[in-house]
């Protein structure tokens, strides 16, 4: 078989897919039958009849609307995140990101459907999947925003790119961070598809428990975030001569005691069977990391990228704010009003990409946190082999039936 | 059925191509030479007519050598009851196409 048939094949097969299970045995009858109808115009009017079969009978699923709303959102993304500045390594970066964010979201959703089935748990599943797909793709052109000015020749002659603080690991621009973001980006978009699918068996209050608590977490962590991550001052209006310190701590605490929130409230919503209580204890706090996570990276880099594009914001938020670690920046930046500009921008910039380290690290606490729950959950039901309790073909209804 | 059904010409020429020789199975090019309709109109009405139980599809058998599976339909008892008035209002006024009176009956049928 030839490449070129072997890709029609594949296109073909690709094709079918979109169409109804039970309908895919109509389009092939009319690819079978357009052999018998004589070459030239005729096969060719037959042919484009199939496609119009196929574009009908898609469309007519219930999954089209959030396809196309998908095929919007990404359309929406790549025309904001796509670089339109000259070559160079962010430029390269930003395509990367555009392509493989897009390619990766959309291949996810199919493969994943097929997996783990389709979303399970309410309308909340199916608000969080938006959300979480949203959020990914609203982070890609802000992330690009910023790895424009980190990657942009210095102005006013200081060249604030050389300080190890920027050119350090996790803040400069290497590719193995890219990929690291990437992959980040694709177990986030797993995770969430498979705690919003039927296979997961989550009841509905889990997962709005989790989405709350994460909605806390990370509205604490953003307000942490681009006012300066790293315990630097912010000029803050409403807290003049202060620095976030108390914010941080606070954002701490939270930390650990979102998903710990999270998990007893998931377990006392929840409470049969032992192994099914134990599910929802785990994904209700994983969900809170994840989505507080989400949260923080998205608005955190969102706000950086517009204090990037609208000077009155950075100069207002970034006023007396310098680079930590950067010593006698003031006296280098004294009297030159480009290096200053400059300064602002780049500190602003350096503040995105802790974001990446929150997106790792919050997982793997409330995963630490979860572990621990399960096990004290396990040994509290003393006789109780938690295979042995689970009603099989799902616990979903008895357990919310029991915490109704 | 409890929907009310709408029945173009298009789908009543359908049934009465069908109807010609019930037992035959036909195929989609036969029976788009039959109706004079093209395959995007076609296929859309008999995959409705299949969902109501009027028409039955299968694949061929024993497909010739170097050809693929062709589909094949038949028109079902139900088919031929439903198509009965058509045929009474064609036969009543020959030389004539499906009337509206005659569509009506059959939507009645159908619905």
């Amino acid at each position: 078989m030839s490449g070129l048939s072997r890709m029609r094949g594949a296109l073909a097969r690709g094709v079918l897919r979109l169409v109804p299970a039970g309908r895919r045995d109509w389009v092939a009858a009319v690819w079978a039958e357009a052999g018998e109808v004589p070459p030239g115009w005729r096969r060719l009017a037959w042919r484009a009849g199939g496609v119009r079969l196929v574009a009908r009978e898609t469309l007519q699923r219930r999954t089209t609307g959030v396809t196309l709303l998908f095929a919007a959102a990404a359309a929406l993304a790549v025309w904001a995140a796509w670089p339109g500045s000259p070559a160079g390594f962010a430029t390269s970066v930003d395509l990367a990101d555009v392509i493989t964010v897009v390619v990766l979201l959309g291949t996810l959703a199919l493969a994943t459907r097929r997996l783990f089935g389709p979303a399970g748990g309410g309308r909340t599943a199916k608000f969080l999947r938006i959300a979480v797909y949203a959020a990914i793709l609203a982070l890609i052109p802000a992330k690009n925003v910023v790895e424009q000015v980190l990657d942009a020749p210095p102005r006013g002659g200081i060249d604030l790119r050389l300080y190890r603080l920027i050119s350090g690991p996790g803040f400069g621009n290497h590719w193995k961070n890219e990929i690291l973001f990437l992959a980040v980006m694709a177990l986030y978009a797993m995770a969430i598809l498979w705690l919003t699918s039927q296979r997961a068996r989550l009841a509905p209050a889990t997962l709005v428990i989790g989405t709350v608590a994460g909605g806390a977490l990370g509205v604490a962590w953003y307000v942490v975030g681009p006012l300066g991550f790293g315990g630097a001052p912010a000029t803050n209006p409403w807290l003049p001569g202060s620095d976030v310190a108390p914010f941080m701590v606070l954002a701490v605490i939270l930390l650990f005691a979102a998903p710990i929130a999270a998990m007893v409230a998931a377990g006392m919503r929840y409470t049969a069977p032992a192994r099914g209580r134990i599910r929802q204890v785990v994904a209700a706090g994983l969900l809170t990391s994840l989505t507080g996570a989400l949260l923080a990276t998205v608005s955190g880099t969102g706000t950086i990228a517009a204090m990037l594009s609208a000077p009155w914001l950075r100069d207002w938020l970034y006023r007396d704010h310098q680079l930590a670690g950067v010593a006698g920046l003031q006296l280098l930046l004294r009297g030159n009003p480009a290096a200053l500009a400059y300064s602002h921008q780049i500190t602003a910039a350096t503040d995105a990409p802790p974001f990446l380290i929150i997106c790792v690290v919050f997982p793997l606490v409330a995963l630490a946190l979860a572990g621990l729950g399960s096990l004290g959950l396990a040994a509290s039901v003393p006789g109780q082999p938690a295979a042995q309790t689970e009603v099989p073909g799902g616990d979903l209804s008895s357990g919310v039936a029991s915490a109704t | 059925m409890a929907t009310r059904s709408r029945l173009s010409a298009q789908t009543l020429s359908v049934l009465a191509a069908l109807r010609e020789e019930p037992s035959q199975w036909h195929h989609g090019y036969a029976l788009a030479k039959l109706t004079g309709l093209k395959s995007g109109t076609l296929y859309p009405i008999l995959i409705r007519l299949a969902d109501r139980g009027l028409v039955e599809a299968c694949w061929q058998d024993e497909p010739q050598p170097g050809r693929p599976r062709r589909h094949l339909y038949r028109v079902t008892a139900d088919g031929l009851a439903a198509a009965a008035p058509v045929a009474q209002a064609e036969s009543a006024r020959p030389g004539t196409r499906v009337t509206p009176t005659g569509r009506a009956v059959v939507r009645r049928a159908l619905s």
